[in-house]
């Protein structure tokens, strides 16, 4: 959700309630202010009738004047009853045939000329359920508005207060910890965001600073463990040329290159696995795979042929991608070297490009590998004969596709090894 | 042939100057920056080793004095940073060619003699080797001043043999000098048995003595009195 919606719901929300709630409980009370007026006019009038009717002479004087009222009703009744009142609803016989009305009626007993009369006296409260109505259709208009302008007004002021966050959180959001080295911040008139910024800022130098550490670590790292191997690799290669040796020393020696040669490229390794990670490639350009996988076959060519392994072909389209081109080729590399290394007898390695697509296939052990596992640090192949593989490959691969977002899969079928990148 | 070594890592210094002296190279030392400089100035060399990461500077420094001063002494920069970027700076800045830390001697033997090769402008396009002739310009070899058809990884090994020859060359550096150093090599080594088979099948044919000799349990060497 949405900060200014965040904001703004909680008002709306109580608006709405405080509504639906008055709403009631003015019709209400509105109501009972109508009927207590109209009450009060009926009990004057029963009062008044009581203490004039000793003007009216006869008999058909009093029937007369019953009649001429309509709003008054006269019984002869034989005991005296309490005065009351109450609400009715009667059909007037008017305009509204088929609906009836609601009246407010008082009933009480007057005495004329020594016999017993109920008096009833009635109004209508037509009148007054219109007033109501009225009332309460302002009241709903005059509230509508009333919230309307407010939450108006405080969207308004919202969104110009929290403009600078929004401006912040823009800036970070295109923020890249390798290209820019400073945040550029707009002063607030806000107390709380130039707080914020300072304290964004703040981790960001520190950040930069431990980045920064980081790659001076990698770099010293590099340095550091490469002149002890150089300088390993240099001795033996001395310790090579001394005489006499015996078969058994020049075994010796051959080892322990072999180990030091191995110790070297999984140095290598680990360092442009560190690299990739640090995200110390960051330039971009137009790569075109097409020619980057030529040019990496042709590398491969030599060991392909030693091993009598073929390398087929297949470009279906051109691909280009915007990526480091360095990245692709190790990339490509990769997934190339692992199929011949990884081959069986069958020696057969099939590289495809379809759109957006690369595809590596080979031949090799017949069962499927793990793909949870493969693309993990350092899990090597079953195979006991590929003793040179230092388990890296893979990491790196997903590594470099993860940082552009590609995709790489694992499948097995037909017998078949197959890696696909989908750029 | 006069040859300085810039490198702060003593061990290694002195394994590279082991390793040139039987080459018959006359070797000069620096261990920083300064010294390098003083040397520079003072002589004239064929070769330069340059270490980049020095205590006292950079050594792409000096390399871009040597330019300014007009010099014409072949540099090889040898790092320990493999980076596209570093070895581009360096190339551009004048250097002939950029090796990554940790090599094998007899590769940074081999760059030695190709740098001074190209440097000079008089002598030495070939090597003899008793009845083995080899035109680095044509990039052929003659035996017994007849030519010897050799493919390309065939003629770079035995380039490889002979500019160091007398040497025990490892499988590992053979193998990684036929890769163009590019690749990741594997840890077998049937890419050099087959060049080597055949290169050694070429040579016997054509009536070359046996130079090239295996090494049990470390490589080859070329043996030859010349």
């Amino acid at each position: 959700m949405k900060l200014l919606n965040k904001t703004i719901r909680p008002f709306l929300v109580y608006s709405l309630t405080v509504l639906l709630i008055t709403i009631p409980i003015l019709y209400f009370v509105v109501q009972s202010v109508l009927l207590e007026a109209v009450d009060k006019s009926l009990r004057i009038q029963l009062r008044e009738i009581r203490s004039n009717v000793d003007a009216i002479n006869s008999e058909q004087e009093l029937a007369a004047w019953s009649k001429l009222d309509k709003d008054i009703v006269l019984e002869p009744i034989d005991h005296p009853s309490k005065d009351s009142i109450y609400t009715a609803y009667r059909f007037t016989g008017e305009h509204h045939k088929t609906e009836s009305e609601p009246y407010r009626e008082i009933s009480g007993s007057i005495k004329f000329a020594g016999k017993l009369y109920n008096l009833l006296i009635c109004s209508s409260l037509v009148e007054s359920d219109d007033l109501l109505g009225s009332i309460l259709t302002v009241q709903v208009i005059f509230v509508l508005l009333l919230m309307g302008g407010l939450l108006w007004i405080n969207r308004k002021i919202s969104q110009k207060a929290w403009k600078p966050f929004y401006n912040a959180l823009n800036n970070m959001q295109q923020y890249e910890l390798n290209k820019n080295t400073n945040l550029p911040f707009q002063e607030s008139d806000t107390d709380e965001f130039n707080e914020l910024n300072q304290s964004v800022r703040h981790l960001h130098n520190r950040n930069y600073q431990i980045y920064i550490q980081q790659k001076e670590f990698t770099e010293n790292a590099s340095h550091e463990m490469q002149t002890p191997l150089a300088i390993f690799q240099s001795k033996l290669e001395l310790l090579m040329q001394t005489s006499p040796l015996s078969e058994s020393q020049a075994t010796i020696i051959g080892d322990l290159e072999n180990a030091n040669q191995r110790l070297i490229r999984l140095n290598k390794s680990l360092l442009l696995l560190s690299k990739i990670e640090n995200n110390q490639y960051p330039e971009t350009e137009s790569v075109d795979v097409n020619s980057s996988i030529k040019k990496i076959i042709a590398q491969y060519q030599l060991h392909a042929e030693a091993r009598g392994i073929r390398i087929q072909t297949s470009f279906r389209t051109n691909l280009n991608i915007r990526a480091n081109t360095t990245l692709v080729e190790i990339l490509v590399s990769n997934l190339i070297s692992n199929a011949i290394r990884h081959n069986n007898e069958e020696k057969q390695v099939f590289i495809n490009i379809e759109e957006g697509q690369l595809i590596v296939k080979n031949t090799g052990t017949h069962s499927a590998l793990s793909e949870e596992k493969m693309f993990h640090r350092f899990q090597k192949g079953t195979n006991s004969d590929n003793g040179d593989s230092i388990g890296l490959g893979l990491a790196i691969a997903k590594k470099i596709c993860e940082m552009y977002s590609f995709k790489i899969e694992y499948k097995f079928s037909d017998d078949c090894h197959e890696f696909t990148v989908t750029f | 042939m006069k040859i300085l070594v810039v490198e702060d890592e003593k061990d290694l210094l002195e394994s590279i100057v082991t390793y040139l002296k039987t080459e018959n190279y006359v070797c000069d030392t620096a261990a920083d920056y300064k010294t390098a400089r003083q040397k520079v100035e003072s002589f004239d060399y064929d070769c330069i080793l340059l270490d980049v990461t020095l205590p006292d500077g950079n050594g792409l420094r000096l390399l871009e004095e040597l330019k300014v001063e007009k010099k014409t002494d072949g540099v090889i920069i040898i790092s320990a940073r493999n980076s596209v970027d570093d070895r581009i700076r360096g190339l551009n800045t004048g250097a002939d060619d950029y090796l990554v830390k940790p090599f094998h001697l007899s590769e940074l033997n081999a760059r030695i003699a190709a740098v001074i090769r190209r440097r000079r402008f008089e002598g030495n396009k070939v090597i003899v080797l008793n009845e083995l002739t080899i035109d680095l310009d044509a990039r052929t070899i003659l035996i017994h001043n007849k030519n010897v058809d050799l493919t390309r990884k065939e003629y770079d090994l035995l380039l490889y043999l002979a500019y160091n020859k007398n040497r025990v060359l490892s499988k590992n550096a053979i193998a990684e000098h036929l890769s163009d150093n590019e690749v990741e090599i594997f840890d077998n080594f049937d890419v050099i048995y087959t060049h080597m088979k055949n290169l050694k099948r070429k040579l016997h044919g054509a009536g070359c003595k046996d130079y090239i000799k295996s090494i049990y349990g470390m490589g080859y060497k070329l043996e030859i009195e010349v």
